[in-house]
Protein backbone atom coordinates (compact mmCIF):
# COMPACT_ATOMS: atom_id res chain seq x y z
CA UNK A 1 0.00 0.00 0.00
CA UNK A 2 1.41 2.93 -1.13
CA UNK A 3 0.10 7.19 -0.42
CA UNK A 4 -1.03 8.44 -3.89
CA UNK A 5 -0.68 11.90 -4.41
CA UNK A 6 -2.80 13.92 -7.29
CA UNK A 7 -1.10 16.71 -9.48
CA UNK A 8 -1.92 18.70 -12.28
CA UNK A 9 -0.51 18.05 -15.56
CA UNK A 10 -1.73 20.00 -18.69
CA UNK A 11 -4.50 20.65 -16.64
CA UNK A 12 -5.67 17.09 -16.11
CA UNK A 13 -5.51 15.22 -12.72
CA UNK A 14 -3.70 12.00 -12.46
CA UNK A 15 -2.50 10.26 -9.24
CA UNK A 16 0.78 9.10 -8.99
CA UNK A 17 2.67 6.95 -6.42
CA UNK A 18 4.75 9.27 -3.96
CA UNK A 19 7.94 7.56 -4.99
CA UNK A 20 6.89 8.74 -8.55
CA UNK A 21 5.81 12.05 -7.50
CA UNK A 22 9.37 12.57 -6.13
CA UNK A 23 10.71 11.11 -9.30
CA UNK A 24 8.71 13.62 -11.47
CA UNK A 25 9.14 16.37 -9.22
CA UNK A 26 13.10 15.92 -9.32
CA UNK A 27 13.12 15.31 -13.32
CA UNK A 28 10.83 18.43 -14.07
CA UNK A 29 13.33 20.50 -11.48
CA UNK A 30 16.63 19.34 -13.26
CA UNK A 31 14.79 20.11 -16.37
CA UNK A 32 13.81 24.11 -15.49
CA UNK A 33 17.14 24.07 -13.98
CA UNK A 34 18.86 23.09 -17.17
CA UNK A 35 16.84 25.32 -19.02
CA UNK A 36 18.12 28.28 -17.04
CA UNK A 37 17.80 31.93 -19.41
CA UNK A 38 16.20 30.42 -22.14
CA UNK A 39 13.71 32.36 -23.13
CA UNK A 40 11.25 29.42 -24.11
CA UNK A 41 11.61 27.86 -20.66
CA UNK A 42 8.36 28.23 -19.40
CA UNK A 43 6.84 26.66 -22.39
CA UNK A 44 9.36 24.01 -23.25
CA UNK A 45 8.44 22.71 -19.30
CA UNK A 46 5.03 22.79 -19.99
CA UNK A 47 4.70 20.71 -23.34
CA UNK A 48 7.10 18.53 -21.26
CA UNK A 49 4.43 18.22 -18.81
CA UNK A 50 1.88 17.86 -21.47
CA UNK A 51 4.11 15.19 -23.47
CA UNK A 52 4.29 13.47 -19.77
CA UNK A 53 0.52 13.71 -19.63
CA UNK A 54 0.32 11.95 -23.06
CA UNK A 55 2.44 8.79 -21.60
CA UNK A 56 0.55 8.84 -18.40
CA UNK A 57 -2.86 8.38 -19.64
CA UNK A 58 -1.34 5.40 -21.59
CA UNK A 59 -0.98 3.50 -18.93
CA UNK A 60 -4.07 4.43 -17.64
CA UNK A 61 -7.31 2.67 -17.71
CA UNK A 62 -10.95 1.88 -16.68
CA UNK A 63 -9.79 0.21 -13.18
CA UNK A 64 -6.32 1.13 -13.43
CA UNK A 65 -6.32 4.69 -11.81
CA UNK A 66 -3.20 4.94 -10.27
CA UNK A 67 0.25 5.56 -12.14
CA UNK A 68 2.47 3.10 -9.94
CA UNK A 69 6.56 4.44 -9.27
CA UNK A 70 7.99 2.22 -11.63
CA UNK A 71 6.15 3.09 -14.49
CA UNK A 72 6.82 6.79 -13.66
CA UNK A 73 10.35 5.88 -13.70
CA UNK A 74 9.31 4.31 -17.22
CA UNK A 75 7.85 7.19 -18.63
CA UNK A 76 10.75 9.56 -17.38
CA UNK A 77 13.77 7.22 -18.65
CA UNK A 78 11.53 7.40 -22.56
CA UNK A 79 11.26 10.89 -22.25
CA UNK A 80 14.78 11.04 -21.78
CA UNK A 81 17.09 14.17 -20.63
CA UNK A 82 16.17 17.79 -21.27
CA UNK A 83 19.20 19.04 -23.05
CA UNK A 84 18.99 22.81 -24.02
CA UNK A 85 19.88 22.37 -27.86
CA UNK A 86 20.86 26.34 -27.70
CA UNK A 87 24.35 25.27 -25.73
CA UNK A 88 26.30 23.96 -28.26
CA UNK A 89 28.33 21.79 -26.39
CA UNK A 90 25.81 19.51 -24.31
CA UNK A 91 26.25 15.81 -24.90
CA UNK A 92 25.06 14.22 -28.53
CA UNK A 93 20.89 13.60 -28.27
CA UNK A 94 20.42 10.89 -29.49
CA UNK A 95 20.10 7.81 -26.70
CA UNK A 96 22.53 5.28 -28.57
CA UNK A 97 25.30 7.73 -28.28
CA UNK A 98 24.82 8.92 -24.48
CA UNK A 99 25.13 5.38 -22.91
CA UNK A 100 25.73 7.88 -19.66
CA UNK A 101 22.22 9.00 -20.09
CA UNK A 102 20.51 5.87 -18.35
CA UNK A 103 17.21 5.64 -17.62
CA UNK A 104 15.86 8.19 -15.32
CA UNK A 105 19.54 9.99 -14.16
CA UNK A 106 18.03 13.12 -15.50
CA UNK A 107 19.58 15.58 -12.89
CA UNK A 108 22.04 13.38 -11.45
CA UNK A 109 25.00 15.49 -11.20
CA UNK A 110 25.83 16.39 -7.78
CA UNK A 111 24.86 20.13 -6.20
CA UNK A 112 26.88 22.45 -4.17
CA UNK A 113 26.72 21.18 -0.42
CA UNK A 114 24.64 24.04 1.63
CA UNK A 115 23.71 24.13 5.07
CA UNK A 116 19.97 23.24 5.78
CA UNK A 117 17.86 22.03 8.75
CA UNK A 118 17.12 18.72 8.05
CA UNK A 119 13.94 17.27 10.20
CA UNK A 120 14.13 13.68 9.16
CA UNK A 121 15.48 12.54 12.23
CA UNK A 122 15.84 15.69 14.07
CA UNK A 123 15.58 16.07 17.56
CA UNK A 124 14.79 19.48 17.98
CA UNK A 125 14.61 21.57 14.45
CA UNK A 126 16.58 20.10 12.65
CA UNK A 127 20.00 22.35 13.25
CA UNK A 128 22.14 19.53 14.59
CA UNK A 129 21.21 17.40 11.39
CA UNK A 130 21.87 19.86 9.04
CA UNK A 131 25.24 20.58 10.27
CA UNK A 132 26.27 16.80 11.04
CA UNK A 133 25.67 16.51 7.04
CA UNK A 134 27.21 19.31 6.05
CA UNK A 135 30.62 18.73 7.75
CA UNK A 136 30.38 15.26 6.79
CA UNK A 137 30.67 14.09 10.81
CA UNK A 138 28.00 12.17 12.70
CA UNK A 139 24.96 14.18 13.86
CA UNK A 140 25.57 12.96 17.78
CA UNK A 141 29.07 14.77 17.91
CA UNK A 142 27.14 17.77 16.83
CA UNK A 143 24.73 17.19 19.33
CA UNK A 144 27.08 16.39 22.06
CA UNK A 145 29.28 19.95 21.17
CA UNK A 146 25.95 21.63 21.64
CA UNK A 147 25.33 20.38 24.98
CA UNK A 148 28.47 20.91 25.72
CA UNK A 149 29.20 24.55 24.54
CA UNK A 150 25.54 25.08 26.45
CA UNK A 151 27.79 24.72 29.92
CA UNK A 152 28.88 27.84 29.41
CA UNK A 153 26.83 30.26 30.05
CA UNK A 154 24.18 28.64 27.86
CA UNK A 155 26.19 29.71 24.86
CA UNK A 156 25.16 26.47 22.40
CA UNK A 157 22.01 26.97 23.75
CA UNK A 158 21.97 30.56 22.21
CA UNK A 159 23.80 29.82 19.49
CA UNK A 160 21.52 27.07 18.42
CA UNK A 161 18.34 29.24 18.66
CA UNK A 162 20.07 31.18 16.40
CA UNK A 163 21.06 29.01 14.17
CA UNK A 164 17.27 27.45 14.09
CA UNK A 165 16.29 30.73 13.30
CA UNK A 166 18.84 31.61 10.32
CA UNK A 167 19.29 28.73 8.49
CA UNK A 168 16.35 27.79 5.92
CA UNK A 169 15.11 23.82 6.27
CA UNK A 170 15.40 21.80 3.36
CA UNK A 171 11.70 21.59 2.00
CA UNK A 172 11.97 20.23 -1.74
CA UNK A 173 13.86 17.48 -2.65
CA UNK A 174 16.43 19.23 -4.38
CA UNK A 175 17.36 21.17 -1.08
CA UNK A 176 16.91 18.37 0.75
CA UNK A 177 20.09 16.90 -1.91
CA UNK A 178 21.84 20.19 -1.48
CA UNK A 179 21.66 19.47 2.03
CA UNK A 180 23.44 16.24 2.03
CA UNK A 181 25.40 17.25 -0.75
CA UNK A 182 24.25 14.01 -2.88
CA UNK A 183 23.12 13.95 -6.34
CA UNK A 184 19.44 15.05 -6.46
CA UNK A 185 17.59 12.34 -6.51
CA UNK A 186 16.60 10.43 -9.10
CA UNK A 187 13.68 8.20 -9.92
CA UNK A 188 15.51 4.90 -9.05
CA UNK A 189 17.09 6.30 -6.18
CA UNK A 190 13.76 6.89 -5.25
CA UNK A 191 12.21 4.05 -6.02
CA UNK A 192 15.33 1.78 -4.30
CA UNK A 193 14.33 4.47 -0.97
CA UNK A 194 11.01 3.53 -0.91
CA UNK A 195 11.61 -0.15 -1.45
CA UNK A 196 14.00 -0.31 1.57
CA UNK A 197 11.32 1.64 3.30
CA UNK A 198 12.70 5.07 3.51
CA UNK A 199 9.14 6.46 4.00
CA UNK A 200 8.17 4.07 6.34
CA UNK A 201 8.13 7.30 9.02
CA UNK A 202 6.52 9.24 6.98
CA UNK A 203 3.55 7.01 5.66
CA UNK A 204 2.39 6.06 9.59
CA UNK A 205 2.65 9.60 11.01
CA UNK A 206 -1.19 9.10 11.48
CA UNK A 207 -0.36 5.90 13.55
CA UNK A 208 -0.80 5.64 17.23
CA UNK A 209 2.33 3.57 17.77
CA UNK A 210 4.07 6.04 15.49
CA UNK A 211 2.96 8.82 17.88
CA UNK A 212 3.66 7.58 20.88
CA UNK A 213 7.48 7.13 19.81
CA UNK A 214 7.86 10.63 18.85
CA UNK A 215 6.31 11.64 22.22
CA UNK A 216 8.44 9.49 24.52
CA UNK A 217 11.42 11.18 21.85
CA UNK A 218 9.71 14.73 23.13
CA UNK A 219 9.81 13.90 26.75
CA UNK A 220 14.02 12.61 26.34
CA UNK A 221 14.53 15.63 25.08
CA UNK A 222 12.70 17.57 27.77
CA UNK A 223 14.04 15.60 30.24
CA UNK A 224 17.68 15.92 28.91
CA UNK A 225 17.22 20.09 28.46
CA UNK A 226 16.01 20.04 32.05
CA UNK A 227 18.77 18.38 33.11
CA UNK A 228 21.77 20.34 31.37
CA UNK A 229 20.10 23.55 32.96
CA UNK A 230 20.11 22.32 36.61
CA UNK A 231 23.74 20.77 36.04
CA UNK A 232 24.43 24.31 35.04
CA UNK A 233 22.63 26.15 37.72
CA UNK A 234 24.60 24.12 40.28
CA UNK A 235 28.03 25.09 38.61
CA UNK A 236 27.14 28.45 39.15
CA UNK A 237 26.30 28.19 42.72
CA UNK A 238 29.49 25.77 43.40
CA UNK A 239 31.80 28.81 41.40
CA UNK A 240 29.89 31.26 43.17
CA UNK A 241 30.73 30.06 47.20
CA UNK A 242 34.04 28.79 45.84
CA UNK A 243 34.86 32.87 45.31
CA UNK A 244 33.67 33.58 48.24
CA UNK A 245 30.30 33.82 48.07
CA UNK A 246 29.20 37.90 48.79
CA UNK A 247 32.38 39.49 48.48
CA UNK A 248 30.81 43.25 49.14
CA UNK A 249 30.93 45.67 51.97
CA UNK A 250 27.39 46.79 52.49
CA UNK A 251 26.40 50.34 52.39
CA UNK A 252 24.64 51.61 55.04
CA UNK A 253 21.01 51.18 54.81
CA UNK A 254 21.72 48.10 52.42
CA UNK A 255 19.75 45.78 55.34
CA UNK A 256 16.55 47.75 54.91
CA UNK A 257 16.72 48.88 51.08
CA UNK A 258 17.93 45.49 49.58
CA UNK A 259 15.22 43.27 49.76
CA UNK A 260 12.54 45.91 49.01
CA UNK A 261 14.09 46.77 45.75
CA UNK A 262 14.54 42.39 45.04
CA UNK A 263 10.87 42.50 45.76
CA UNK A 264 10.62 44.85 43.49
CA UNK A 265 12.52 43.29 40.54
CA UNK A 266 10.91 40.22 41.15
CA UNK A 267 7.88 41.83 40.99
CA UNK A 268 8.50 43.41 37.81
CA UNK A 269 9.78 40.11 36.04
CA UNK A 270 6.49 38.23 37.31
CA UNK A 271 4.61 41.67 35.80
CA UNK A 272 6.65 41.62 32.57
CA UNK A 273 5.99 37.62 32.53
CA UNK A 274 2.33 37.63 32.61
CA UNK A 275 2.03 40.29 30.06
CA UNK A 276 3.92 38.39 28.01
CA UNK A 277 1.55 35.19 28.88
CA UNK A 278 -1.39 37.60 27.83
CA UNK A 279 0.09 38.45 24.54
CA UNK A 280 0.83 34.97 23.25
CA UNK A 281 -2.55 33.51 24.75
CA UNK A 282 -5.25 36.58 23.85
CA UNK A 283 -3.06 38.70 21.94
CA UNK A 284 -3.69 41.79 23.95
CA UNK A 285 -1.56 43.44 26.86
CA UNK A 286 -3.51 44.09 30.17
CA UNK A 287 -7.28 44.19 27.76
CA UNK A 288 -5.79 46.69 25.13
CA UNK A 289 -5.19 44.50 21.79
CA UNK A 290 -2.06 44.69 19.68
CA UNK A 291 -1.85 47.09 16.77
CA UNK A 292 -3.30 44.96 13.66
CA UNK A 293 -0.04 45.38 11.98
CA UNK A 294 2.36 44.00 14.68
CA UNK A 295 3.77 40.79 14.99
CA UNK A 296 3.40 38.98 18.64
CA UNK A 297 7.28 38.09 17.98
CA UNK A 298 8.15 41.90 17.81
CA UNK A 299 5.32 42.58 20.77
CA UNK A 300 7.42 40.32 22.63
CA UNK A 301 10.92 41.60 22.17
CA UNK A 302 9.42 45.38 22.36
CA UNK A 303 7.97 43.97 25.76
CA UNK A 304 11.26 42.42 26.66
CA UNK A 305 12.81 45.82 25.96
CA UNK A 306 10.27 47.93 28.17
CA UNK A 307 11.22 45.23 31.31
CA UNK A 308 14.46 45.57 31.12
CA UNK A 309 14.71 49.25 31.02
CA UNK A 310 12.22 49.45 33.77
CA UNK A 311 14.50 46.58 35.74
CA UNK A 312 17.47 48.59 34.50
CA UNK A 313 18.04 51.39 37.10
CA UNK A 314 16.79 49.18 39.98
CA UNK A 315 19.12 46.38 39.24
CA UNK A 316 22.15 49.11 38.79
CA UNK A 317 20.96 50.93 42.61
CA UNK A 318 21.12 46.90 43.92
CA UNK A 319 24.44 46.60 42.42
CA UNK A 320 25.74 50.00 43.60
CA UNK A 321 24.39 48.37 47.22
CA UNK A 322 26.38 45.26 46.52
CA UNK A 323 29.08 46.47 45.46
CA UNK A 324 29.68 49.77 46.77
CA UNK A 325 30.09 50.90 43.17
CA UNK A 326 29.81 50.09 39.65
CA UNK A 327 30.19 46.60 40.11
CA UNK A 328 31.51 43.34 38.37
CA UNK A 329 32.53 42.78 34.37
CA UNK A 330 29.25 40.74 34.72
CA UNK A 331 26.76 42.91 35.58
CA UNK A 332 28.32 45.89 32.73
CA UNK A 333 26.33 46.47 29.89
CA UNK A 334 27.18 42.99 28.25
CA UNK A 335 25.34 41.85 31.45
CA UNK A 336 22.37 43.28 30.42
CA UNK A 337 22.41 42.34 26.86
CA UNK A 338 23.25 38.76 27.84
CA UNK A 339 19.92 38.86 29.75
CA UNK A 340 18.27 40.01 27.16
CA UNK A 341 18.67 37.03 25.03
CA UNK A 342 18.01 34.91 28.20
CA UNK A 343 14.40 36.40 28.35
CA UNK A 344 14.16 36.53 24.53
CA UNK A 345 15.36 32.47 24.77
CA UNK A 346 12.29 31.65 27.50
CA UNK A 347 9.72 33.44 26.09
CA UNK A 348 10.58 32.20 22.72
CA UNK A 349 10.79 28.75 24.21
CA UNK A 350 7.13 29.23 26.22
CA UNK A 351 6.05 30.60 22.89
CA UNK A 352 7.33 27.64 20.77
CA UNK A 353 5.59 25.25 23.46
CA UNK A 354 2.16 27.37 23.18
CA UNK A 355 2.36 27.77 19.85
CA UNK A 356 3.99 25.23 18.00
CA UNK A 357 2.51 21.38 17.67
CA UNK A 358 2.88 20.94 21.37
CA UNK A 359 0.08 23.12 22.09
CA UNK A 360 -2.62 20.66 22.22
CA UNK A 361 -1.28 18.58 25.90
CA UNK A 362 0.23 21.61 27.28
CA UNK A 363 -3.05 24.02 26.92
CA UNK A 364 -5.09 21.13 28.50
CA UNK A 365 -2.89 20.99 31.37
CA UNK A 366 -3.32 24.52 31.74
CA UNK A 367 -6.72 24.90 31.52
CA UNK A 368 -7.30 22.07 34.02
CA UNK A 369 -4.48 22.82 36.57
CA UNK A 370 -6.38 24.95 38.87
CA UNK A 371 -9.60 22.20 39.13
CA UNK A 372 -7.06 19.75 38.96
CA UNK A 373 -5.06 21.08 42.09
CA UNK A 374 -8.18 21.56 43.53
CA UNK A 375 -9.47 18.24 43.27
CA UNK A 376 -6.27 17.15 44.95
CA UNK A 377 -6.46 19.89 47.72
CA UNK A 378 -9.79 18.45 48.25
CA UNK A 379 -8.82 14.83 48.64
CA UNK A 380 -5.91 15.88 51.18
CA UNK A 381 -8.46 17.54 52.94
CA UNK A 382 -11.11 14.47 52.95
CA UNK A 383 -8.14 12.47 53.90
CA UNK A 384 -6.58 14.79 56.70
CA UNK A 385 -10.68 14.31 58.16
CA UNK A 386 -9.95 10.98 58.09
CA UNK A 387 -7.75 10.47 60.46
CA UNK B 1 35.60 4.23 -31.33
CA UNK B 2 32.60 3.52 -33.24
CA UNK B 3 31.11 5.00 -36.06
CA UNK B 4 27.80 5.49 -34.81
CA UNK B 5 29.82 6.93 -31.97
CA UNK B 6 31.90 9.12 -33.84
CA UNK B 7 29.14 10.85 -36.14
CA UNK B 8 26.84 11.71 -33.06
CA UNK B 9 27.93 15.07 -33.31
CA UNK B 10 27.00 15.09 -36.57
CA UNK B 11 23.46 13.80 -36.01
CA UNK B 12 23.05 15.95 -33.33
CA UNK B 13 23.52 18.97 -35.67
CA UNK B 14 21.43 17.14 -38.22
CA UNK B 15 18.52 16.78 -35.89
CA UNK B 16 17.02 20.14 -36.49
CA UNK B 17 17.54 19.86 -40.67
CA UNK B 18 15.41 16.49 -40.15
CA UNK B 19 12.93 17.64 -37.70
CA UNK B 20 12.24 20.19 -40.08
CA UNK B 21 12.06 17.36 -43.47
CA UNK B 22 9.20 15.60 -40.85
CA UNK B 23 7.57 18.36 -40.51
CA UNK B 24 7.28 20.13 -44.00
CA UNK B 25 5.62 16.48 -45.32
CA UNK B 26 2.38 17.32 -42.87
CA UNK B 27 1.28 19.05 -40.15
CA UNK B 28 2.32 17.03 -36.83
CA UNK B 29 3.02 16.49 -33.31
CA UNK B 30 5.68 16.36 -31.41
CA UNK B 31 4.91 12.66 -30.99
CA UNK B 32 4.39 11.73 -34.73
CA UNK B 33 8.23 13.41 -35.12
CA UNK B 34 9.29 11.35 -32.85
CA UNK B 35 7.84 7.97 -33.87
CA UNK B 36 8.96 9.04 -37.53
CA UNK B 37 12.53 9.52 -36.11
CA UNK B 38 12.13 6.48 -34.02
CA UNK B 39 13.57 3.65 -36.63
CA UNK B 40 16.65 5.53 -38.24
CA UNK B 41 19.74 6.52 -36.68
CA UNK B 42 18.18 9.93 -35.57
CA UNK B 43 15.94 8.79 -32.99
CA UNK B 44 15.44 10.95 -30.43
CA UNK B 45 13.61 11.57 -27.04
CA UNK B 46 11.03 14.52 -26.15
CA UNK B 47 13.83 15.97 -23.59
CA UNK B 48 15.71 16.39 -26.49
CA UNK B 49 12.74 17.56 -28.90
CA UNK B 50 11.02 20.16 -27.45
CA UNK B 51 13.70 22.37 -26.91
CA UNK B 52 14.60 21.87 -30.33
CA UNK B 53 11.45 22.67 -31.35
CA UNK B 54 11.18 25.99 -29.34
CA UNK B 55 14.07 27.25 -30.93
CA UNK B 56 12.95 26.51 -34.07
CA UNK B 57 10.14 28.62 -33.09
CA UNK B 58 11.84 31.27 -32.27
CA UNK B 59 13.88 31.08 -35.34
CA UNK B 60 10.58 31.53 -36.81
CA UNK B 61 11.15 28.25 -39.09
CA UNK B 62 8.04 26.62 -37.48
CA UNK B 63 4.75 27.44 -35.98
CA UNK B 64 2.17 25.90 -34.55
CA UNK B 65 -1.46 25.62 -33.46
CA UNK B 66 -3.43 24.20 -30.98
CA UNK B 67 -5.92 21.27 -31.22
CA UNK B 68 -8.00 19.21 -29.14
CA UNK B 69 -7.40 15.75 -28.51
CA UNK B 70 -9.73 13.12 -28.63
CA UNK B 71 -8.68 12.62 -24.53
CA UNK B 72 -6.26 14.69 -22.64
CA UNK B 73 -4.97 17.97 -22.79
CA UNK B 74 -4.96 19.91 -26.73
CA UNK B 75 -2.19 19.36 -28.75
CA UNK B 76 0.64 21.50 -30.32
CA UNK B 77 0.39 20.56 -34.04
CA UNK B 78 3.66 22.06 -35.90
CA UNK B 79 4.34 23.28 -39.85
CA UNK B 80 6.75 24.70 -41.54
CA UNK B 81 6.87 28.81 -41.85
CA UNK B 82 7.59 30.36 -45.71
CA UNK B 83 11.17 31.05 -43.80
CA UNK B 84 11.76 27.28 -42.62
CA UNK B 85 10.42 26.24 -45.89
CA UNK B 86 13.08 28.19 -47.70
CA UNK B 87 15.63 27.18 -45.02
CA UNK B 88 14.80 23.44 -45.40
CA UNK B 89 14.85 23.86 -49.42
CA UNK B 90 18.58 25.75 -48.96
CA UNK B 91 19.78 23.15 -46.21
CA UNK B 92 18.36 19.90 -48.85
CA UNK B 93 20.30 21.81 -52.07
CA UNK B 94 23.52 21.70 -49.65
CA UNK B 95 22.87 18.69 -48.61
CA UNK B 96 22.80 17.62 -52.15
CA UNK B 97 26.09 19.55 -52.53
CA UNK B 98 27.91 17.47 -50.02
CA UNK B 99 26.52 14.14 -51.45
CA UNK B 100 27.77 14.86 -55.00
CA UNK B 101 31.21 15.65 -53.77
CA UNK B 102 31.16 12.41 -51.71
CA UNK B 103 30.24 10.91 -54.35
CA UNK B 104 32.66 12.18 -57.16
CA UNK B 105 35.60 12.71 -54.83
CA UNK B 106 38.59 10.26 -56.17
CA UNK B 107 36.85 9.35 -59.17
CA UNK B 108 38.41 11.90 -61.70
CA UNK B 109 40.55 10.43 -63.62
CA UNK B 110 44.49 12.35 -62.58
CA UNK B 111 46.88 13.34 -65.44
Amino acid sequence: MNKVITINLGGNAYQLEEGGYDALRSYLDAAGRRLEGNPDRDEIIADIERAIADKVRGVLGANKTVVLAREVAAIIAEMGPVEDTADADTAAGTPESTPAAAPGTAGAKIPPRRLYKIREGAMVSGVCNGLAAYFRVDVTLVRLVFAFVTFFYGTGLLVYIILAIVIPSAETTEEKAAAQGTPAATAQEFIRRARAGYYEGMRTFGDRKAHREWRRRFKDEMRDWSRDFRQEMHQHANRWWQQGGPTWTPRSGAWFALPFLSLFLGLIAILGLWVGYTLITSGTVIGLPLPASMPVWVAILFLIVVIQAIRWPFKAMRRSYYCGGYGPPCCGPLGFLWHLCVWAAVIWFIYWLTQGGHSATLHDLAQHLPGKLHHALSSLKQWWEQL
Amino acid sequence: MSVNEKFSSLRKGLLEFLVLKVIAGDKVYAADILQELSGTEFATQEGTLYPLLSKLRREELVDYEWKESEAGPPRKYYRLTAKGREQLQETLDYWQKINATLKNLGLKSRP
